[in-house]
């Protein structure tokens, strides 16, 4: 059995579900606003500090928003009873967690769609590619791990509330990382290549450990 | 040959027991019922006998494999219909049997012809949310039937499915090996020789229909 063609299988059946019911994007599209909102009203952002406020209105949204995308991710399957049906069949428990963690990923890479467009349009940031391949870095790893977290808090009852506490402990390296290399993007002092470095060493540690945990997590 | 040997199956929720040293030997196209009320034990010892549930104590071959060391590979052999039918409310009823023909690594053409088979053909492309209790059941009946499994292990099957009933279900069961629970004396003695009574997680032994009743 192909695992790429089940990943594939149930990352696009979560992105059909989520076009058609559209129980996420409003949430997340709300974050997007409101760190606009914060970033326009909250701070007095003008030509000469956009680089230096911006990337923390960035991440502070990329968090909030990451969480909820995949705090879902698992939620619905359980709620639904359909992850035992998914785990009844013999694909491989690793394939259906990086179907899942792809869908919550594309998810979360439509937010940074808007928000970096959306930084460089009403506060004037620069929104270079090394910007953009320093957040989509992160977003594997914080995507990884979100996943990995949500599939273990969605069998309890207190989910909401145990994923960040088990999320974002683990996402700092992600949000250090991540905050350096736009920062130095951006042309604020910093090692860029430096940052990106540390992001895609802790890309491949963190899918690996999420893979091999992911087995684990759901075939119990 | 038997297809499922169980020995001393044991299972606990925390300080419950659920099920106690149940044993049950099924010979290859044996069709089983499982009887009992209410928290009885039948969902547990089903999703064991699935390979859902790892039993607290006890042992389980199918098909000569131990189960729980070889479940990954007895998955295509054997079929389960669950309590809850576990679909996607946002898919269609074909949509979501395409996609569990990807996970079954099956051809996405064994959809349309499962959806024949539990007479839902003209609500292929109507979604899950909008079909009722009982075509949801016949979906998740389909779902199981995709792979052609061997065994097919089925909870409540006959919930919400209205009066053919018996008719979809014998037309799934023949040439398998089935166990299925129910609430609906007549419709196990209708389609399963054999009948297998629980009370209180334990098994009062396997008899034919005619015994229960006695």
């Amino acid at each position: 059995m192909n695992p790429l063609r089940v990943a594939l299988a149930v990352a696009r059946k979560d992105l059909r579900s989520e076009w058609r019911t559209r129980e996420l994007v409003p949430a997340l599209a709300q974050f997007i606003v409101l760190a606009l909102l914060i970033g326009n009203f909250g701070f007095q952002i003008d030509a000469r500090n956009a680089n230096t406020i911006t990337p923390g209105i960035l991440w502070l949204a990329l968090v909030f928003a990451g969480l909820v995308a995949f705090g879902r991710t698992f939620a619905s399957e359980r709620e639904q009873a359909s992850l035992e049906a998914m785990l009844m069949t013999p694909a491989s428990p690793v394939a259906i967690f990086a179907g899942k963690a792809l869908a919550a990923t594309a998810l979360l890479v439509i937010c940074e769609a808007v928000l970096l467009p959306a930084l460089n349009l009403f506060f004037g940031a620069d929104i270079s590619g090394d910007v953009v391949a320093a957040v989509l870095l992160a977003t594997i790893g914080m995507a990884v791990l979100g996943c990995l977290f949500a599939a273990v808090v969605a069998r309890t009852r207190a989910r909401e509330l145990l994923l960040p506490l088990l999320t974002l402990p683990l996402w700092i390296p992600f949000i250090v990382a991540g905050g350096l290399a736009v920062q130095s993007a951006m042309g604020l002092p910093g090692n860029y290549q430096q940052a990106i470095g540390l992001l895609i060493d802790f890309d491949i540690l963190f899918v690996v450990l999420t893979s091999l945990a992911a087995r684990f997590v759901l075939d119990e | 040959m038997s297809v499922i040997v169980a020995d001393g199956l044991t299972h606990r929720f925390g300080a419950e027991l659920a099920l106690e040293a149940v044993d049950l030997v099924l010979d290859t196209g044996e069709h089983i019922a499982v009887l009992g009320d209410n928290g009885a034990g039948k969902t547990t010892l089903l999703r064991i006998l699935a390979t859902a549930l790892r039993p607290t104590a006890g042992r389980l071959q199918i098909a000569g494999l131990d189960a729980f060391r070889e479940r990954r590979r007895l998955r295509h052999y054997l079929g389960y219909v669950a309590h809850s039918p576990g679909l996607y409310p946002a898919l269609s009823a074909i949509e979501n049997l395409e996609f569990f023909c990807d996970l079954q690594d099956v051809n996405r053409t064994r959809a349309g012809e499962a959806v024949e088979i539990v007479g839902l053909g003209h609500m292929a492309h109507r979604r899950a949310a909008e079909l009722s209790r009982g075509m949801q059941q016949r979906l998740a009946i389909a779902r199981a039937i995709l792979h052609e499994p061997r065994l097919l292990i089925m909870d409540e099957p006959n919930a919400s499915l209205g009066s053919d009933a018996a008719d979809l279900l014998t037309h799934v069961m023949r040439g398998r090996t089935v166990v299925l629970a129910t609430h609906d004396q007549a419709l196990a003695n209708r389609l399963c020789p054999r009948t297998l009574v629980l009370r209180h997680g334990r098994s009062l032994g396997t008899a034919t229909h005619l015994r229960v009743v006695q």
